[in-house]
């Protein structure tokens, strides 16, 4: 079952045109993050969920009914905001349960419900405190609370752990994921962060300047990039790109360069490409189907576990990433080995995929 | 009516209306007696056609009265002295002031919180203080001057055409310089200490500090003040009617004493209506020049 | 050492300032005799406490209360109309509301003594004058509605949006979310600004002379002024009247001074 449906959805500030086109599907029970660097239009997509921004043609429906010319507040979303936006002058129970007050629910339902969620989120203690007595990560508890108490259609996250400290966020992902599927909810959350919309998600959407340009599920968005951004967007290190251009017998000529790729596929000559190659599907040791071209190392940078070797290939830059510390350095003439079953190719005048 | 109700709850309507409301009365209350006043002021209005409302069109004619008045001249050049005299002292002193009181002393801001108890105190009940403090010959201040040597012989302050217009400019002065000082101290206390201590590690001694940073960082800051200045200098009424009502024979008298003294003394009200137009004009003017000024601050 | 020569030339110069109401509360207390004495003496040697007799005798409790009076029609007046156009301003962001803004700018600097001639004239006519006390509070809140739209908008301008905006996904209407958050969070600066134009329109001089023709109507400003009369020599008199009338609005004054002026300054200049 579809909960929300989003329907050649545009949105103009002005001039400005900021929502183009936007097409997505969202099932009931999914976890969706809508991700791409800012001013992509991805919190305004997120406000126009929420009614906190009007549309300008296009229509929006949730759990199968059209909300567009509806206030927030018909519309049964729960949002987190970025900056928590905890009421400064009610404590945190009063925050946690403005939404049923304005509901005018029983006494003894907006207690039991208020505490349920503040145990579930390990707030039970703190129900009297002001949000300035509380620490961010308490701080963005109370911001959770606050939407699962109400038990809503649809959560919308607007960059929720983005003010929090690395190690606390990566311990918030999960438990944000864990409440999503124990309250079997509908979760659009938005991020700047690939890695996090890649790990929590069910459904990643990729969006550059209001328009979408690519959805799917996390690995497919991996395996198959629909264009170069969304091959350089998602990843970490971002996947290298060497220009090259097709000959006649069909295969690869990196420019700058006379080094040959062949391809086992059909491709006109005389077109121009990126080579796509993932820093993980690079080696210096040979593999299954690759092929070796000379590359000289410019630097090592090592977190422990892994190294990234940046080599020069065709004087482009090139990241490897290496399990573990291979024997090189900076200097050194290697011969840099590419998997060719994990080649990408995109077009260069339309950065489509080939 | 349905939609309507909606869109005061949930959407817009809830912003015009408010904004309507107090628009509306702004509207009624100050825009209109403005245009108002620029028809009167094309009109002959006295006792007799005060209650009319198709009074005698005069064009010009009473712009054409007041400036060939022969005390015109006198008002406009006290008006001028009163507003830039008023200005250069408040200003200066309040700067220095607030220069003082940035410096780091035990109860700093404590007496400069004091300062202010000048500015909220109606203008008239200042201007009673000031005129007993300028009595002729029990006040104070003749007492101060002739014991210290400043002045040979008593000052008749308020009765001295000579003088008049000075007294009057003191106290105001005396009025303004809370306001300058501490518009003045906000404006230096967010100029960030680090730009001083670079200043001061490339060498700069304190005068080349104040020349180099502190005076072109205040620039803004000092174009709001000089332009609240005028504004509030023009706005001064009450202290002149308490100190002397313009007097003795228009020696300390400015324009819009001079307005209100013909729409309420010898009811030539189109004459005050005259007056009164020209000096709006100018004040608006000043007032968007000052507006201007704010919009462009430095980013500090 | 060099803080202590700063804080005893800081109290010189405070000292010097505030002469001038030191000499006010000196001749409230001084003798009649006294006042009139040359050298003048600075500490009153014959103690007097005639507060009471001159509030009897220049019937100060009924300019006082006329002046409470309108400076409280004018505070609720101009808050009930202000508060709400200050939130606006403060939320939305387009040519008209600059427009507003600017225009609300420019009438903030329109001087009673040079709107007086056309608003008499104006309320003449549609017999205004008749009940002068609301003709004064009318005209005085048209005077302070700008400033405190101006200050009042500064103040909406620190509560962040977001949390506005939380308030309406929890479920609450635009007026819910302005009533439930939006006032409560700026309560502080709304009560520093009516009690900033409070004392204002409490000092009001040119509307109340111009607008008020009964002498009972009249407020303790234009009070003072009869009191003081052409040939006044009642100093002593006078400076008690004056001494009663603004010790109040000193009191306040001194009380919130750290919040009036953090909430002027941020309004004339921002």
């Amino acid at each position: 079952m579809l909960q929300i449906e989003i329907d050649h959805l545009n949105k103009h500030y002005g001039g400005f045109h900021a929502l183009k086109d936007v097409n997505i599907s969202i099932k009931q029970g999914s976890f969706v993050a809508l991700v791409g660097p800012s001013g992509c239009g991805k919190s305004t997509l997120l406000r126009t969920l929420a009614g906190l921004e009007k549309t300008s043609s296009g229509d929006v429906r949730i759990a199968g009914r059209s909300v567009i010319g509806k206030p927030p507040r018909e519309r049964d979303v729960a949002m987190v905001f970025q900056s928590y936006a905890l009421y400064p002058h009610m404590d945190v129970e009063h925050n946690m349960n403005y939404s049923m007050r304005l509901k005018r629910r029983p006494k003894e339902e907006i207690s039991e419900r208020t505490r349920t969620a503040a145990e579930t989120l390990g707030l039970g203690n703190l129900l009297d405190r002001l949000p300035k007595a509380l620490s961010g990560g308490q701080r963005q508890r109370v911001a959770m609370g606050r939407a699962i108490v109400r038990n809503p259609k649809v959560f919308l996250f607007d960059e929720p752990l983005s003010n929090l400290d690395a190690a606390l966020r990566v311990h918030m992902r999960s438990e944000i994921r864990k409440l999503h599927e124990r309250l079997n909810a509908t979760s659009v959350y938005v991020t700047h962060d690939q890695v996090e919309a890649m790990t929590m998600a069910d459904h990643v959407v990729v969006m550059r300047a209001g328009v979408v340009e690519q959805q799917g599920s996390p690995l497919d968005l991996y395996d198959r990039p629909a264009n170069r951004f969304v091959a350089g967007f998602i990843g970490s290190p971002a996947m290298n790109f060497l220009p090259a251009t097709a000959t006649e017998n069909g295969a690869l000529v990196l420019d700058n360069d006379s080094t040959q790729i062949g391809l086992n596929r059909h491709i006109a000559a005389g077109c121009k490409f990126w080579i796509g190659m993932r820093p993980e599907h690079l080696s210096l040791k040979p593999c299954v189907n690759d092929m070796a071209i000379d590359a000289t190392v410019t630097g090592i940078e090592s977190t422990g576990s892994m190294t990234f070797v940046v080599l020069e290939v065709a004087s482009q830059p090139v990241v490897l990433a290496h399990s573990g510390r291979p024997e090189t350095r900076r200097g050194d003439q290697v011969r840099l080995h590419i998997s060719l079953d994990n080649l990408h190719l995109f077009d260069r005048e339309t950065e489509l995929a080939a | 009516m349905q939609g309507i109700i909606r869109t005061i709850r949930d959407g817009s309507g809830f912003d015009i209306l408010l904004l309507g409301l107090a628009l509306l009365y702004l509207i009624i209350f100050s825009a209109f007696p403005i245009i108002y006043n620029i028809i009167m002021s094309l009109q002959t209005v006295d006792m007799f056609t005060l209650t009319s409302f198709n009074r005698p069109f005069v064009g010009l004619q009473n712009y054409y009265d007041i400036f060939s008045q022969p005390v015109a001249r006198t008002i406009f050049w006290n008006t001028v002295k009163f507003v830039v005299l008023s200005i250069v002292f408040q200003l200066s002193i309040g700067f220095g002031l607030a220069l003082f009181f940035q410096q780091d002393f035990p109860g700093a801001s404590y007496l400069r919180g004091l300062f202010l108890a000048g500015w909220i105190m109606p203008a008239l009940v200042v201007g009673a203080i000031w005129k007993w403090l300028f009595a002729g010959d029990f006040g104070v201040i003749n007492y101060v001057l002739t014991s210290l040597g400043i002045a040979d012989d008593r000052i008749f302050w308020l009765s001295d055409p000579n003088v008049a217009l000075y007294a009057v400019i003191i106290a105001n002065i005396w009025l303004g310089i809370p306001f300058n000082m501490i518009l003045l101290s906000v404006g230096l206390a967010s100029i960030p200490r680090d730009v001083y201590e670079a200043a001061e590690l490339d060498g700069a001694g304190a005068f080349e500090r104040f020349r180099s940073i502190t005076l072109p960082l205040m620039r803004a800051q000092l174009g709001a003040v000089i332009s609240l200045g005028v504004i509030f200098t023009l706005q001064q009424f009450d202290l002149i009617a308490a100190l002397t009502q313009g007097g003795p024979a228009d020696s300390s008298n400015v324009a819009q004493y001079w307005s209100w003294q013909f729409s309420f003394q010898t009811y030539e009200i189109s004459l005050g209506s005259a007056v009164s137009v020209l000096m709006i004009i100018f004040v608006i003017v000043v007032a968007a020049v000052y507006v201007r000024s704010t919009r462009h601050e430095h980013s500090y | 050492m060099k803080r202590y020569v700063l804080l005893i030339l800081g109290l010189a110069m405070t000292a010097i300032y505030l002469f001038p109401l030191y000499w006010m509360y000196l001749t409230a207390l001084k003798s009649s005799t006294e006042i009139f004495q040359y050298p003048p003496t600075f500490w009153p040697s014959d103690t007097q406490w005639n507060f009471l007799e001159v509030w009897k005798s220049r019937d100060m409790g009924r300019y006082i209360w006329n002046s409470l009076l309108i400076a409280t029609g004018v505070t609720i007046l101009a808050t009930t109309l202000g508060t709400g156009c200050a939130y606006v301003l403060s939320r939305v962001r387009n040519v008209w509301i600059e427009i507003a803004l600017f225009a609300i700018l420019m009438m903030q600097v329109l001087p009673s003594s040079l709107m007086v001639t056309p608003i008499f004239v104006m309320f003449n006519q549609i017999g205004l004058l008749a009940s002068p006390r609301i003709a004064v509070i009318l005209a005085q809140t048209a005077k302070v509605l700008p400033l405190y739209i101006v200050l009042c908008r500064a103040t909406f301008v620190q509560v962040p949006r977001e949390l506005e905006e939380a308030a309406l996904v929890d479920g609450s209407s635009r007026i819910g979310a302005f009533f439930h958050i939006m006032l409560p969070l700026a309560r502080n600066g709304i009560l520093v600004t009516s009690v900033l134009i409070f004392l204002q329109s409490f000092g009001e001089y040119v509307y109340a002379r111009s607008l008020i023709a009964k002498n009972e109507l009249q407020t303790a400003t234009v009070g003072l002024q009869t009191f003081m009369g052409p040939n006044a020599n009642d100093w002593n008199g006078i400076m008690t009247y004056a001494a009663i009338y603004v010790t109040p609005i000193l009191i306040v004054f001194m009380l919130l001074q750290r919040r009036i002026v953090s909430g002027l300054t941020a309004g004339a200049l921002k």
